[in-house]
């Protein structure tokens, strides 16, 4: 079975941000970069399913500037047998479409039987690569997962649902798979596989070469939200209290009037 | 004839053939088990690694004298100590005695004809022996008061304890009648019996026998007493009596320090197959020379947090377990006849490694296997130290701040950043929590502002200063750990920084001697030793308002580097009456937050920094002072949990100091600082 695992490096979501220089997106300075925190549970997700069937092979695919190839390294630590880097500075200003359509020239001929992304990233969030990807592929998708299983060839899932409710959905391969939170727990890896990631194929592909769909959307503004008044407690004893809170109202709403 | 002052060895069993013959026999087939015995257990040792424990062995046979003669270590605890080393040195004079007996009786008399055992020299020889086996047989029947009527919480008796006692009994009891009977017969009244005076008291209960009786208990004693002799050198393998040579031994073999350094993994290693410690076989012979030294004295058991709060870990468990499995010749994963919730529990107090009689090393033992369920399972004790190892892996700190702030608690005070300016005293490693907590980055301003009025010029790294990797190690992530230290040391070369202070014991440790086998080299002081300097130097001047307060000894100042003093010292002169916990020094308690317990939630058993607290609180002081910030926060948080709060204040010692600061004018008039050593 052929496999591939798409993932985003992303931002310490800890980290201090600052809007970038064309106002369009962050400033990258003083940021620790991390795997997407979805995209961790679809390599993890791919690992055991390679463990459980055997002869599988895990190819694990990212967008981005040279810096993203330590990420990457991370997942062909967890398991993942080959990595394709696709160099590109400018992926932080693409939209979703052109990712996908990046990712859909290079997983076109391949013959994969199995996609896995993440349900969305942890810095644009527009949940809409791995269900572009799909569907340019003409695949079956399921979003959301939180429980995977492959059974007699067909994949059996469940989803998170508004609300609490799940779902469980069943397809059959190729298709494509978004994870969410809750799917699995991410392995740690260990150091014989660390040793031998540092060994793995990982080839870099430019990404102009794999450009086949032009930009929908164009982020116009990155702002900070406007800071706005805070809370205030009230202390003292309670009939002071509620004289106090009568006379909040009064001055500052219209409830009492 | 003129009354001379000796008497005839082999009086009454004859020193022919029949006599000398089957006693040597015995002699030899004892001393032949017992070389059979240990050649076995030799072989078991070998199935261990390779360790070098042999460098400097003048000074390793010195200290193997001294705590075997001298019972220096197993005196630490008074009452029992001072039993069994009384009893020691009365069975060792018996021993040292009938050594002599026998160099005269079957050497120097049979081939010289030379006799020493005479006048003043018998005298003294004799009052000697006998005293010393009255000695002996008081201190075993306080022995076996102890363990068998006393009986203290933990002590495991087992059928070689009621073997030793029953043998060393029957050997004590029947050389006194051999010395009763023989005195019955030949020095009843005689005035070299009161050189006897054990042995003429029972000659004297003795005299109804007759001497053909007398005559046929002494023959039938001394046959018996020989055997019984005999038997006990042949059964040193077999029994616990082995811990005669192997305890002593084992002070041969000790680490030589730095103490509780562990060892540094090789991980670019190519040829290794695995880290850590997976089989018995990964073990040193060391390790398992050690489980054959361990005598079940508890010693470490009693004194470890993680036991004490009823947590699955006891040391004394792990090392014969350990035995265990290299006597039976197991090959299970010994991860799994530890069990998890054992190695994961220890903080690495070193409590149990420093009252250990036998030298036995216990916390290498248990990292090794952290080592190999991090390492080659990534295996945690729990999700949240996975988060902080990851977390460190990406911002340089456990508790997950972005590292582009670690520096921000020192903005306000404009504190020097090396990268800006590089020209000062000394680089304050401040460390993650110092760093990041809240609660510690006001031991952090505090020292900083202590360093000021004394005029000294402070540095720190900020953002470049990375986790020293102390707890990650310390949890079995020697990768993690190497990584963050290579990048550590990388800066501070860069710097070319000759000082490191530090407000984190652990940062010390590590810094100071651990980072040595990576390659630094440099002079790493303790905040606590610094300002005791700066004081000394009369560089600060502090208002001795009377503070209540108790000290807590951090393990790594403590137990680690044997730093006791200087704190002390310090609150001293800051005008802090210390009361002191019954658990103070080297026999302080944990706070729990070492070994890499920092990162991971208490799941079993009670709380150990409750139990801390609760100490400090019994002392009726209204501070309780620490040296670390692992312990402060394990402090402020125990106050809570005891419900404490109203009645005492965990500080740190630097606080405490700041707080009672007599603001100097002159302090223009102070020359340049130079380090005092």
């Amino acid at each position: 079975m052929k496999i591939l695992v798409c993932i985003k490096q992303v931002p310490d979501m800890e980290s201090k941000f600052k809007v970038n220089g064309e106002g369009n997106w962050y400033d990258s300075s003083d940021l620790a970069w991390r795997m997407n925190e979805y995209d961790e549970y679809g390599v993890e997700q791919a690992v055991q399913l390679k463990e459980q069937i055997g002869d599988a092979d895990l190819t694990v695919l990212c967008i981005g500037p040279d810096r993203v190839k330590e990420t990457m390294k991370k997942a062909l630590a967890m398991g993942c047998d080959r990595g394709a880097h696709i160099a590109d500075d400018a992926s932080y200003g693409r939209d979703p479409m052109e990712i996908a359509g990046i990712i859909v020239e290079f997983a076109k001929d391949k013959g994969f039987d199995l996609i896995f992304t993440g349900m969305q990233s942890q810095d644009r969030a527009s949940g809409q690569v791995g269900v572009l990807v799909a569907e340019m592929l003409a695949l079956p998708c399921v979003t959301t997962i939180i429980d995977f299983a492959f059974v007699d060839g067909e994949i059996q899932v469940k989803r998170e649902l508004e609300g609490g409710i799940k779902a469980k959905v069943k397809t059959t391969i190729p298709a494509l798979i978004t994870c969410q939170l809750g799917l699995n727990t991410p392995r740690y890896p260990t150091l014989p596989n660390i040793m031998k990631a540092k060994k793995k194929e990982l080839l870099s592909i430019p990404a102009a070469d794999l450009l086949s769909v032009d930009t929908r959307q164009e982020t116009a503004a990155m702002y900070f939200p406007e800071k706005k008044g805070g809370g205030r407690v009230l202390e003292g004893e309670n009939t002071d209290l509620a004289d106090q809170l009568i006379q909040i109202l009064k001055e500052k709403t219209s409830v009492l009037a | 004839m003129e009354m001379e002052f000796t008497r005839e060895i082999y009086w009454n069993v004859g020193h022919g053939f029949l006599t000398l013959g089957p006693m040597y026999l015995l002699a030899l087939t004892a001393i032949a088990i017992l070389a059979y015995g240990f050649l076995l257990r030799i072989n078991v040792y070998k199935q261990g690694q390779s360790l070098a424990r042999t460098d400097n062995p003048g000074q390793r046979t010195v200290n193997t004298i001294k705590t075997a003669l001298l019972q220096t270590s197993v005196t630490r605890v008074t009452i029992p100590g001072i039993f069994h080393g009384l009893f020691f040195w009365g069975f060792f004079l018996l021993f040292i005695g009938t050594t002599i007996i026998v160099i005269q009786a079957d050497f120097t008399d049979l081939f010289f004809g030379v006799k020493f055992l005479r006048g003043t020299f018998y005298k003294l020889f004799s009052i000697t022996l006998d005293l010393a086996g009255l000695v002996a047989v008081i201190m075993l029947g306080a022995l076996f008061v102890r363990r068998y009527i006393l009986r203290p919480e933990g002590l495991e008796t087992k059928r070689d304890d009621a073997l030793m006692h029953g043998l060393l009994f029957a050997i004590l009891l029947t050389g006194f009648i051999i010395e009763g009977a023989r005195m019955a017969v030949t020095e009843i009244d005689s005035p070299l019996a009161v050189w006897s005076p054990v042995g003429f008291v029972l000659a004297k209960s003795m005299s109804s026998l007759d001497e053909g009786g007398l005559r046929s208990l002494h023959r039938f004693t001394w046959w018996f007493h020989l055997l019984m002799a005999m038997g006990f050198i042949a059964s040193l393998p077999f029994t616990k009596f082995r811990h005669i040579l192997t305890t002593s031994l084992n002070k041969f073999f000790a680490d030589h320090g730095p103490t509780g350094k562990l060892a540094t993994l090789d991980l670019e290693d190519e040829e290794a197959e695995s880290f850590g410690v997976v089989t018995l076989q990964d073990y040193t012979w060391k390790d398992i020379f050690d489980a054959d030294a361990c005598t079940l004295c508890k010693r470490c058991q009693d004194r470890c947090p993680a036991f004490t709060t009823e947590k699955p870990l006891s040391p004394m468990k792990i090392i014969n377990q350990l035995g265990d499995m290299a006597f039976q010749g197991k090959m299970d994963a010994v991860v799994d006849t530890f069990t998890r919730d054992a190695i994961w529990a220890c903080t690495t107090c070193r409590a149990c490694q420093d009252i250990c009689p036998a030298s036995i090393e216990h916390v290498g033992k248990i990292i090794d296997v952290r080592r190999s369920l991090v390492l080659m399972e990534g295996e945690f004790p729990g999700e949240e130290v996975m988060s902080a190892m990851e977390d460190t892996e990406v911002n340089g700190n456990p508790l997950g701040f972005g590292y582009a702030s670690r520096g921000e608690w020192a903005e306000e005070l404009n504190v020097t950043v090396m990268a800006d300016n590089s020209d000062v005293d000394i680089l304050y490693f401040a460390g993650c929590f110092a760093s990041f907590d809240a609660r510690n980055t006001k031991v952090a301003k505090s020292f900083v502002t202590l360093c000021r009025e004394a005029g000294i010029k402070v540095g720190i790294l900020g953002r470049e200063e990375k986790c020293c990797g102390e707890p990650m190690r310390k949890m079995g992530n020697e990768y993690l750990y190497q990584t963050l230290a290579m990048e550590n040391i990388e800066t501070l070369e860069r710097y070319n920084v000759n000082t490191v202070v530090t407000t984190c014991p652990h940062c010390f440790n590590t810094l100071a001697k651990d980072y040595r086998d990576l390659g630094l080299d440099i002079e790493v002081i303790s905040h606590a030793v610094y300002l005791d300097r700066l004081m000394k130097d009369d560089r600060l001047s502090i208002d001795g308002a009377d503070v209540s307060c108790t000290y807590h000894d951090s393990c790594y100042l403590g137990r680690h580097n044997d730093i006791y003093d200087a704190p002390r010292q310090l609150i001293g002169a800051a005008g802090g009456t210390i009361t002191e916990m019954e658990k103070n020094r080297d026999q302080a308690f944990c706070c729990s937050a070492g070994g890499g317990r920092i990162l991971a939630e208490e799941k079993i058993g009670s709380r150990i920094n409750v139990k801390r607290v609760r100490m400090a609180a019994a002392t009726g002081a209204h501070h309780l002072l620490s040296n670390c910030p692992f312990c402060l926060t394990m402090f402020e948080d125990g106050v809570k949990g005891a419900e404490l709060e109203d009645q005492l204040i965990p500080k740190d010692i630097a606080e405490i100091l700041v707080e009672n600061l007599k603001k100097k004018t002159d302090s223009a008039a102070r020359g340049p600082f130079i380090h005092s050593k």
